[in-house]
């Protein structure tokens, strides 16, 4: 059970003016200036959630994940992780939590692979049959069999992420943390990883937070997503309610062969609404009408398409997830 | 304590293993650093022979050889990168990868040097002393050699490794501040090689200096060792002395946990 309220927390920051005349003012009197990263934070996630973490870059996701990992201590606001804080109690609370930074490692860098679990599994104080069952179910889960020897320096990219993900889940953690855990990685790992995930979350009851800005990580594991933009949380919601609220954008496909149908399809006069319900794009003879459902419903369009020109082919599509996300990145949330 | 035992002695496994790993690295530190103490060697003998008597401020020279080997070998045991390695931890962000885990800050760096250096000291310490002595014994013609002033010095280089770690803990937090701690830690570095008798014995000062030096945590460092070593501090002085060193060690030991509780407040993680 994880609680936030208001959370909130600020940097300050020294700015330089551009150049070298700039770097040498800013050598003598440096400027400050405050910098608000999270504002005003609140969400709840209960027992064996998987809660999708989005917002575009410089959002202050990560700021809000390194609060709930006691790395940072909130300028104002609470967390509470198991009915404990964080930045309070940092030595016994770590013991409870998983975390993956995916642009760092937690690995011992020159050691070989199986060293650093032997590390962890003393830290955590998991005792010798738990770690050997531990190991055998992540080595199953992650196949980390055929790299366990070699040094941690020399892993690849996937291997290395698939290391620090067991790393993390050694000791059973109640909650993981997992900050872009699918960065830089093929398709094969990016499956492999989630389908571990997803079978961590369900065999133990897992909470997961996960940040990501590859939107299938999200569909295919978040059962809950909130969204922050600029440190401000703008939504709160499941992946079905963000379609149902921000999603009635539907994309209609044809083919025509009418020689000019942007000129005969005036979808903007026919039915009086403005440019931002719909736009329509032609390439060739395929013809792209992308509208708002909820100012003209399906059927109108589609009976007005079809008697106006001559069609071949049609189709009518959901927005996706990633289409929704990337209007609301685009134009903030009102 | 078992637990802490527990907990902490993969850290020292893991800094041999780590300083195993870049052996060539490893055995060109120990050599640099060995030919640099004969560096110094050769520019005292030099000062010795353009001199007028005997002694130069009390040392004679198969004493200042003492000195100066037994400095070097002194400051490379109870040297430590910590300082440098928080710095570096804050500079890059790592830190945060120590601060998900359920252990001490402090503890796992002191740990993993300790790893780091019981390599390094295996390696140097026995064939430096006894080539010493024997040169020693040689020059001098008798035998000058202590058990008992070798075991006094090595658990006196304990307490000095506990000082200087500690100091460098507190400065290392200097980086919470500054950010990047290349600078400071050079001139740190270089004060501190003064002070603490390194680059010229403390008895050579002005007689109202080298009190005060002798008071201020640096002389514990490398100082005390050798002239315990060298059977100059005896009874009562050498207890004083040695306490003097609990003094330091407790107080730093102290200050490195106050400016933690402090610092980490205001950390702010850089690079994502």
């Amino acid at each position: 059970m994880i609680q936030v309220e208001n959370l909130r927390k600020e940097f300050k920051k020294t700015v330089k003016e551009p150049g070298l005349k700039g770097s040498f003012k800013s050598l003598f009197r440096p400027k400050t200036e405050r910098v608000v990263a999270v504002d005003d934070i609140s969400f709840e996630v209960p027992k064996g959630e998987i809660l999708g973490f989005i917002g575009p870059n410089g959002a202050g996701k990560s700021t809000v994940i390194k609060m709930l990992t006691g790395i940072l201590t909130p300028t104002s606001g609470r967390c509470t992780i198991n009915g404990k804080n964080p930045t309070v109690s940092r030595k016994s609370y770590v013991k409870e939590i998983g975390v993956v930074f995916g642009q760092r490692t937690q690995l011992w860098w020159d050691l070989p692979l199986r060293e650093t679990y032997g590390v962890l599994k003393e830290i955590y104080e998991v005792d010798d049959k738990s770690y050997k069952e531990r190991m055998a179910f992540l080595n199953e889960t992650l196949d980390l069999e055929s790299f366990i020897s070699s040094p941690v320096r020399t892993l690849s990219l996937g291997q290395r992420m698939r290391a620090d993900i067991a790393a993390s889940l050694l000791h059973s953690p109640k909650v993981l943390f997992l900050d872009e855990p699918t960065i830089g990685l093929d398709v094969v790992v990016k499956d492999n990883i989630r389908r571990a995930i997803e079978q961590i979350n369900r065999q133990e009851q897992t909470t997961v937070i996960l940040t990501t800005h590859d939107l299938a990580d999200i569909e295919l594991l978040a059962d809950r997503i909130v969204m922050i933009d600029k440190g401000r949380n703008v939504f709160d919601g499941s992946v079905g309610e963000l379609k149902t609220r921000y999603g009635q954008i539907r994309e209609l496909n044809f083919v025509t062969d009418s020689p000019d149908p942007k000129a005969a399809l005036d979808y903007l006069r026919h039915f009086s609404i403005g440019e931002e319900d719909v736009s329509v794009k032609c390439e060739g003879s395929a013809v792209k009408v992308r509208f708002n459902s909820s100012a003209v419903p399906v059927s109108d369009i589609l009976a007005y398409t079809l008697e106006t020109v001559h069609v071949n082919d049609i189709s009518v599509k959901d927005a996706d997830i990633e289409e929704i996300i990337r209007r609301l990145y685009k134009q903030g949330v009102e | 304590m078992k637990r802490i035992f527990k907990i902490y002695t993969p850290f020292i496994n893991a800094g041999m293993q780590e300083t195993a790993t870049y052996r060539v690295n490893w055995v060109f530190y120990i050599l640099g650093s060995v030919l640099g103490c004969f560096v110094s060697y050769f520019i005292w003998h030099a000062v010795f022979l353009s001199g007028s008597g005997e002694t130069m401020n009390g040392f004679s020279l198969p004493q200042m050889i003492v000195y100066i080997f037994l400095i070097f070998l002194t400051s490379t045991m109870i040297g430590s990168d910590a300082a440098w390695a928080v710095g570096e931890e804050v500079r890059d962000g790592s830190i945060a990868m120590r601060l998900i885990k359920p252990v001490s800050y402090n503890a796992t760096f002191l740990f993993q040097e300790l790893g780091n250096k019981l390599l390094t000291e295996m390696f140097l310490v026995v064939p430096l002393i006894a080539g010493l002595e024997i040169v020693r014994t040689v020059i001098v013609g008798r035998v000058e050699f202590s058990v008992v002033n070798l075991l006094i010095y090595l658990c006196s280089c304990v307490l000095a490794y506990l000082i200087n770690f500690f100091f460098n803990i507190c400065f290392g937090f200097l980086a919470f501040v500054i950010k990047y701690l290349w600078g400071a830690n050079m001139m740190k570095n270089c004060i501190v090689g003064f002070l603490s008798g390194a680059i010229i014995p403390l008895s050579f000062l002005p007689e109202t200096l080298g009190r005060i030096f002798m008071l201020l945590p640096f002389a514990s460092l490398n100082y005390t060792p050798v002239m315990i070593y060298m059977g100059v501090y005896q009874g009562t002085e050498l207890l004083y002395y040695i306490g003097l060193q609990v003094f330091w060690a407790l107080f730093f030991f102290g200050l490195s946990k106050l400016l933690w509780v402090v610092s980490v407040r205001r950390l702010s993680v850089q690079g994502g």
